[in-house]
């Protein structure tokens, strides 16, 4: 329980409206990303693990850490929330330097940490310029340095890569990727699923308020029973090896690759495909990769919840 | 509390205090605590221009009269008794009124009315038939006179609209106005108990009012000195406990912003608009003179009232209700009048530390 991020039968209603019902999940370390249209509970998850809202009912633990206890709970946790506002009339030094101070570092120790999450985040330029007067990327980098700057040990980040460039948002998958590789909690909520794709380890995927699947993506697809795996296989004659495949009973459906040099096939069971696969391929057909391709988020993602507001 | 707990209290208050103080939303607060101060000034002109009048009279009179002699003045003197120790008057004006009576020719009475000055005080005489009918002598600076008006002022406006409105507008801000700029979470955010950044706040709003309001008060009384002589200034501060009363003032002012600071902000929790609880708030201090005494104990004025130097006199032919709204007629001692501020504003911060660890960031309902 003191390793993991655990909810045990979680519901936040606001007033009568939904955020989020009978959540259970058991968050491990490296990078777990939310996913789901807006309005779907993910922001409200997040309040919720940092007890910037309290559950209607249910439990939530934070490495051990009730969420109603901030003054341990934030010494673990760091969190970069989608609010747009700071305190007025403080410099992207300030807002650090008084975080860090409100958060009972000594003087001398908040400086040295806020110019280290400053430099983190390439933002050394405007440390001194008023947060008011930043660009939208430049307020969601001093948002993620104001999570950052006390290394803590859990890192919740409610849409991070919005307003970034192509090349910050790299810069920032591989901060996230290294704070995990160090045995980070890293949780992050987005609905650009081609980069949850790239970063997570792990995925909660939500809808309506409801946790629809939770874990590895590939274990995610693989309880997906209504939908065929689809499977991608490169070969010298594709043509050929798609009529062996007709007469195989694992095979449901397949299809040419428009690039002539693949086929697609769908089947129910994949471990029997493989090993029929093995004497399919015996006349000299040359298979050149066989992968899966349709156990990424985004499938999963269309299978369980739809085609709802998500970008790819 | 650990020393990380008072380093947090002393970060809260340094970002707090610099945002209370220079809000720009805030500037009728400092409009509010500068009225008085702009009365006194206004005060002291108009009295200085009637001393200027009055030196005037004075150098025009035909002898130079000291106060003593304006005083000997009594009602029934003759004309020439009045006029061989004042001498003649700068100013006279004359009238003759036609008395009636019943069955008789009307009577004709010869009225004069003089006015002398020392330079500094003004004595008015009305003599009827050549007898002095009627005598009014007004002494332009009068600190005893005075400070009683500095104590309806401080009472009446000072306590119950300035320093009221004033701790409203702070205190109710401290939270509230962080919802509305969606900001809290800054703090929410940090590894602080909710009940710490509460005392933080607090005394920011503490320190932020006391140095408005106690600035303001010491300067009324700067602006109320202002048109006395150097000497009688000396006389009020050192010998007539003037500058007692300035402190007493300043302590009672601190203890309004102490415990209208302490139900505002726990206002500010329970409540999204302001307007309903300051309404109910200023009613309820306005007829604590008509509440039961248990209940006037639940009241901040009521024991700032008491803790007041200056008794206010009731004039004769005050309306009861009037009569009743002006004098504080159950005082309690200061001892018991400075606990029950404190215990009012203990049991405010209590409630206020049980509502700010349930407050949650909820910023779309607000």
């Amino acid at each position: 329980m003191n390793d993991r991020i655990i909810f045990e039968d979680v519901s936040k209603f606001y007033g009568e409206i939904l955020g989020i019902n009978r959540v259970n999940l058991s968050i491990p370390p490296g990078i777990t990303s939310l996913v789901g249209p807006n309005g779907s509970g993910k922001t409200t998850l997040m309040n919720l693990m940092t007890g910037l809202v309290m559950p209607s009912r249910g439990q939530i633990h934070v490495l051990g850490y009730r969420t109603d206890d901030p003054e341990n709970l934030f010494k673990v946790v760091g969190y970069s929330t989608q609010f747009d506002a700071f305190p007025k009339g403080l410099s992207g030094f300030q807002f650090l330097y008084s975080y860090l101070l409100v958060s009972g570092r000594p003087s001398s120790e908040a400086q040295q940490l806020a110019w280290q999450a400053i430099e983190r985040l390439n933002m050394g330029e405007a440390a001194h310029r008023n947060v008011a007067s930043y660009s939208k990327g430049m307020r969601q980098r001093i948002r993620l340095a104001q999570a950052l700057a006390h290394d803590p040990k859990v890192l919740v980040l409610d849409e991070p890569l919005n307003g970034l460039d192509p090349l910050a948002r790299a810069e920032m998958i591989a901060l996230f990727r290294s704070a995990a590789s160090q045995g980070c909690y890293v949780i992050i909520s987005s609905h650009i699923l081609h980069e949850v794709d790239i970063i997570s380890d792990q995925v909660v995927l939500l809808s309506n308020g409801y946790v629809v699947a939770e874990g590895q993506i590939q274990n995610v697809r693989k309880e997906i029973q209504e939908h065929p795996t689809q499977i991608m296989i490169r070969c010298n004659r594709p043509r050929e090896l798609a009529a062996k495949m007709f007469t195989s009973e694992q095979a449901t459906e397949v299809s040419i690759h428009k690039d002539e040099r693949g086929l697609l096939l769908k089947t129910r069971d994949a471990d029997r495909f493989y090993l029929a696969l093995n004497e399919l391929a015996m006349d000299g057909i040359e298979i050149e990769s066989i992968a899966p391709a349709d156990d990424d988020v985004l499938s999963v993602y269309e299978y369980l919840i739809g085609n709802e507001e998500v970008v790819r | 509390m650990n020393r990380t707990g008072w380093a947090q209290i002393k970060a809260v208050i340094r970002l707090e205090f610099k945002k209370t103080l220079f809000a720009r939303r805030g500037v009728w607060i400092y409009a509010l605590a500068l009225l008085p101060v702009l009365l006194y000034i206004a005060f002291a002109f108009a009295v200085g221009n009637r001393q200027h009048r009055s030196e005037g009279f004075a150098r025009h009179g035909e002898k130079r009269v000291a106060y003593q002699d304006l005083a000997s003045i009594q009602p029934g003197m003759t004309k020439d008794e009045v006029i061989s120790i004042l001498g003649k008057p700068p100013v006279a004006s004359h009238w003759v009124e036609e008395r009636p009576m019943v069955g008789a020719p009307n009577v004709r009475i010869a009225h004069e009315d003089y006015r002398y000055s020392d330079g500094r005080n003004d004595l008015d005489v009305g003599l009827a038939g050549g007898r002095v009918v009627s005598l009014n002598l007004t002494t332009h600076a009068n600190p005893g006179q005075d400070s009683v008006m500095f104590a309806g002022v401080f009472q009446f406006f000072f306590l119950r609209l300035a320093v009221f409105f004033g701790c409203l507008g702070i205190f109710m801000n401290l939270f509230r106005g962080e919802i509305l700029d969606r900001s809290l979470h800054f703090y929410f955010l940090a590894p602080i108990r909710r009940d710490v950044l509460m005392a933080g706040k607090f005394l920011a709003g503490l320190l932020a009012t006391c140095t408005i309001f106690v600035s303001s008060e010491i300067l009324q009384t700067c602006a109320f000195l202002w048109h006395f002589t150097a000497s009688e200034q000396d006389l009020y501060l050192y010998h007539n406990h003037g500058l007692q009363y300035a402190a007493i003032y300043a302590g009672v002012t601190v203890l309004a912003c102490i415990g209208y600071g302490a139900f505002f902000l726990v206002a500010g929790m329970l409540f999204r608009n302001p307007i309903f609880p300051a309404a109910v708030a200023l009613i309820w201090e306005a007829i604590n003179p008509f509440l039961p005494n248990i209940l006037k104990q639940f009241s901040i004025i009521y024991y700032l009232k008491s803790l007041c130097p200056v008794e206010i006199p009731v004039a004769p032919g005050t309306p009861p209700f009037f009569a009743l709204l002006i004098s504080n007629a159950e005082p309690i001692s200061a001892p018991w009048a400075i606990l029950g501020v404190l215990v009012v504003a203990v049991i405010a911060l209590y409630v206020s530390s049980r509502q700010v660890r349930r407050l949650e960031v909820n910023y779309t309902t607000e």
